[in-house]
């Protein structure tokens, strides 16, 4: 006991000593966490790793770039938001961020962000497919016109970056069309080179590689190096345009000290003016730009602006619930229906328990599951709005109108037939326990880390099922944490949890 | 003759001892990632970009495609040896293959699977090489209104699936259906059924849930039946298949190649659907369909030939239009652009090396998975032989990796566990668990597609365009065909039982 408490004090000395050194500034001291709000492989991506090598140029610091893809970002500023503002997390930011954000009702978020830098900007652009009658900006026009309102433009995700520079476009010309979204934008491309529509919204560097692909026109002030020929929409004379385009810049969370800024600020300049980073964006038609945090903040509130606008006008945001049933299935009305309809499914579970008959009428539990499983999602398929000929609600109704007449077929001829069934029992206490075990382990997971709780699984379930050698067991385990470690850990880069205690210790 | 000069001189670049030793690495990683339930081909893909990120492009190309295809196979390891498909299109093996080796025969399914895999991939390579610019031509003329009804017709195999059992099956399917729709909306971008929760706007990951309901429903099922003897295989009489077996199995094999790749080809459908439709087409043509479920041989060569050959078809729009067919090509896709290569038909003029190079190297990686998975099927084998008790723990620890992997979440592996238990309740009563898989699988693009070509032009989009009428009829047809039969058949069956 008292061996441990003089270590503990030394512990403490230690650290208080530590302490006093870090008072003179040195920044960084562990390793730099770039955050990427998607996979590995796309765009923002390689910005992030790109920038990790360019950066080693000028600072000792190691970068390490971590992907939390998932909900369009919301997962990644989430995470970037729980960790402390000192420094050590960046965040690779993009203009479609601040549309998820918005269309989330996460403006919250933007207070939260230090806006550090913007570094690229590329210029939004309409492209179109050569061997189509309809390829330059003045047919678009005419089109549209003749169409009235039919013409077919195809591009990503409704609410995103790109369909709401359509949306601004439109405006700005004076003509309607239809956003025909598509999972991807290389798969609206495919539409566009199968002339299932006019004009795609995007990126010029999307024309690339592609002879079929002609850029109709592009929203800045100038005309792009790359694209000598392409006229801009000023000359076109449509005004209000000369300024859209998806930028891309690292954040910081908000609270980070002046100094550690300030050496970031002095960092980004110098990738920013470094040749290799000009060179390889250029080369691909991407601006390579600075802007400092102010100026950062301004433009991202001016989109926040802009988004919301656009995103309230097509309904993707605030639409007010109107009937009766809406209102019934929103906030929380919703969870005391889903409260009542657990309750009733419970009685009727402890119900069939009870019952004598308990191995036949078991068997109307699940059916009865689904009917209530799609009541409850069929009303509050309501509360979406419907402003588009087949809305959001349309598809998961479908498949709730053919579940429950299934499901009520099922239940008929479950009660018509009464006969038993033999039904192999009763080792059900081993998968129960198991269940808790995994319960357990999960949990565990999370505070102590994947190794730890895996070895301690691996041994307690192990021996629950029956096995008794426990050299083999101890072998077993051991190998399997080498195996997890060595293979998924180092190999294949899985960033298995470390545990939040762990965390917090180290 | 051209083409033969630039394979000529693609093998070239490929017959070296570095781009084999990649070739050899790759194979050997993606069978490991393939079997791993969980770590599908696009994820084995994903989690080594970063890795080639300073390789040279050809090199980075060589070794990624090596995975994918080994992996592609590597997913029907542990679906025949454990019913824990590696893959989403390897739940389709394991309806034979696991048979197979309850029957004390995994080397039948192990040996089939392979063999057909390294077949399917072959084929699909070739014609990938031979057509791949006249058919991209074709595949951008997929309207959303075909895309629909070749899923409406991917549906319709739950019919066969489910044989007697087909509303169970059915209802298991719109279950499916109906959980994909969680999430944001992919037309109109606003929240369906997510309860104001971050980590559903994206749905249900498809991989936790398939791990779920294959593997840790499987585990639970056994431990409820308390199955834990280990059959003692000896190794040495393992049954393995024989050449006559395979000649056997060459229709069934070519056939399901061809659709593979054809199915491949078009963005967003890929290997699943491939190995359903062909699955399907094989238990309808075949002269001993009552085998399938069972252990039928043409079962396991008719999902795998189907599954590998689509990575072929999968590349097709890649390299001549540069718009990913499949998850694992969209990454693909990020690889080339950081080694400054846009993908496109530029690429066949400008980097003649890197096209012909990565088309030699897909058939070479087809061989080289042919001799390290007949090799290595000897140890697959073995796996059957671990004692139970030791195996499902194991399948656990495993499986929260691989949940885990797929979007680093916590509420993946959770989702994982509530997939496990409700599959282990769903076979309690006899509910077959594929046709959800299929479901999550499909709703996506059945869905947008209906919403996109209504939104292109009406409701009567569907029956006008010739393509998607004949589509939706062979829908129909191949759905109430199994039902009728089988209405027919226990009809049959009553009259003969009172005589």
């Amino acid at each position: 006991m008292k061996k441990l408490l003089i270590i503990l004090l030394f512990l403490q000395l230690f650290f208080i000593s530590c302490k006093k050194v870090n008072e003179e500034f040195s920044f960084p001291k562990k390793p730099i966490t770039i955050i990427v709000y998607t996979g590995p492989g796309g765009l923002i991506d390689i910005t992030a790793r790109k920038f990790a090598t360019v950066a080693s140029k000028y600072t000792e610091a190691t970068f390490v770039v971590e992907n939390k893809p998932g909900s369009g970002g919301i997962v990644a500023i989430k995470r970037l938001l729980q960790l402390p503002s000192d420094g050590y997390t960046l965040f690779a930011c993009t203009k479609s961020n601040i549309s998820k954000i918005v269309s989330t009702g996460g403006e919250a978020y933007i207070d939260g962000i230090d806006w550090a830098a913007m570094m690229m900007a590329d210029p939004e652009c309409v492209i179109t497919h050569k061997k189509q009658k309809i390829n330059s900006w003045e047919d678009i026009l005419t089109d549209a016109k003749a169409k009235d309102g039919d013409q077919l433009w195809l591009g990503p995700a409704n609410g995103g970056l790109d369909h709401v520079t359509a949306l601004k476009i439109w405006d700005e010309a004076g003509i309607e069309a239809k956003w025909i979204p598509f999972k991807s934008g290389g798969k609206a491309i495919a539409a566009l080179l199968g002339e299932q529509g006019v004009a795609y919204v995007g990126n010029p560097r999307e024309v690339l590689g592609n002879d079929d692909l002609q850029i109709a026109t592009v929203s800045s002030s100038k005309r792009l190096a790359q694209f000598p020929d392409v006229p801009t929409f000023e000359e076109l004379g449509i005004m209000g345009l000369e300024n859209e385009f998806m930028w891309r810049g690292f954040v910081l969370k908000k609270g980070t000290t002046p100094q550690i800024k300030k050496w970031y600020d002095e960092l980004f300049l110098n990738v920013n003016n470094d040749p290799e980073w000009r060179e390889y964006w250029e080369r691909g038609g991407i601006d390579v730009v600075y802007k400092g945090s102010e100026e950062f903040t301004k433009i991202v509130h001016n989109d926040k602006k802009q988004f919301t606008h656009y995103l309230q006008k097509i309904g993707i945001i605030n639409t007010e619930a109107t009937s009766m049933i809406a209102k019934l299935s929103t906030g929380k009305t919703l969870y005391f229906m889903v409260m009542i309809f657990v309750i009733i499914f419970l009685i009727i579970g402890l119900f069939v328990n009870r019952s004598p008959n308990r191995k036949y009428l078991s068997k109307i539990m699940l059916p009865l599951f689904f009917i209530l499983l799609s009541t409850i999602l069929f009303i509050i398929s309501f509360s979406f709005p419907s402003n588009e000929k087949v809305g959001p609600a349309v598809i998961p109704r479908l498949w709730i109108i053919i579940l429950i007449p299934l499901n009520v077929y099922l239940l008929v001829d479950i009660l018509r037939q009464k006969r038993e069934i033999e039904h192999k029992d009763e080792n059900k206490k081993v998968v129960f326990g198991f269940i808790g075990l995994l319960i357990l382990y999960l949990v565990s997971i999370f505070y102590i880390g994947y190794f730890i709780s895996s070895f301690v699984f691996l041994i307690i379930g192990i021996y629950m099922l029956g096995y008794r050698n426990y050299i083999t067991m101890l072998i077993i385990s051991v190998s399997w944490l080498l195996f997890s470690y060595l293979i998924f850990y180092k190999l294949l880069y899985v960033p298995l949890p470390v545990g939040k205690l762990i965390e917090m210790i180290f | 003759m051209e083409i033969l000069a630039n394979m000529a001189q693609g093998f070239g670049f490929v017959l070296g001892w570095q781009p084999i030793l990649f070739i050899i690495i790759g194979v050997i990683m993606g069978i490991l990632v393939g079997a791993m339930p969980g770590l599908s081909p696009s994820m084995g893909v994903a989690l080594l970009v970063p890795f080639t990120y300073s390789m040279s492009p050809t090199l980075a190309l060589i070794l990624l495609v090596s995975i994918y295809i080994a992996a592609n196979y590597g997913g029907s390891i542990t679906a025949v040896t454990i019913n824990a498909p590696g893959t989403p299109s390897a739940v389709v093996t394991s309806f034979d293959g696991y048979p197979l080796t309850k029957q004390n025969k995994p080397g039948m399914g192990l040996g089939v699977s392979l063999v057909s895999s390294t077949i399917g991939g072959f084929i699909g390579t070739i014609i990938l090489i031979l057509f791949s610019v006249q058919l991209a031509k074709v595949a951008v003329k997929f309207h959303p209104a075909e895309y629909f009804a070749l899923a409406i017709f991917g549906l319709t195999t739950v019919a066969t699936l489910g044989g007697k059992n087909w509303v169970k099956a059915f209802i298991a399917a719109m279950f499916g259906l109906l959980i994909n729709t969680v999430g944001i909306d992919p037309i109109s971008g606003v929240s369906r059924f997510t309860f104001g929760s971050v980590h559903l706007y994206d749905g249900f990951s498809l991989i936790p849930a398939l791990i779920g309901l294959f593997a840790l429903s499987e585990v639970f099922k056994q431990i409820d039946e308390q199955n834990f003897k280990s059959k003692k295989i000896e190794l040495e009489k393992t049954q393995w298949p024989t050449l006559l077996d395979y000649w056997k199995l060459k229709l069934t094999i070519v056939r399901s190649s061809i659709m593979g790749t054809l199915i491949g080809i078009f963005p967003g459908a890929g290997a699943t659907i491939a190995s359903f439709i062909s699955y399907d087409i094989a238990k309808r043509t075949s002269k001993e369909p009552e085998k399938f479920g069972h252990g039928s041989l043409e079962g396991v060569a008719a999902a795998e030939a189907a599954n590998s050959s689509s990575v072929g078809g999968a590349l097709v729009p890649l390299l001549t239009l540069g718009i990913p067919g499949s998850a694992s090509t969209a990454v693909l896709i990020g690889a080339l652009m950081i080694h400054d290569l846009t993908p496109g038909p530029q690429l066949f003029n400008n980097n003649p090396e890197i096209i012909y190079g990565l088309f030699a190297s897909l058939l070479i990686a087809n061989i080289v998975l042919l001799v390290f998975g007949l090799f290595g099927s000897r140890l697959w084998v073995k796996v059957t032989a671990v004692p139970k008790k030791i195996l499902y723990p194991m399948i656990f620890t495993v499986s929260i990796i691989g949940s885990f992997a797929v979007r680093y979440s916590f509420f993946d592996i959770a989702a994982c566990l509530g997939f496990g238990i409700f599959g282990w309740i769903l076979r309690r009563h006899n509910y077959p668990v594929a046709p959800i898989v299929l479901g999550i699988v499909l709703g996506n693009i059945a869905e947008t597609n209906f919403r996109r070509a209504v939104m292109m032009g009406d409701y009567t989009i569907f029956f006008t365009r010739p393509v998607s009428l004949l589509l939706l009829v062979l829908a129909l047809v191949s759905f109430a065909w199994p039902i009728l039969q089988n209405k027919i058949y226990s009809k049959k069956e009553l009259s003969k039982l009172k005589s």
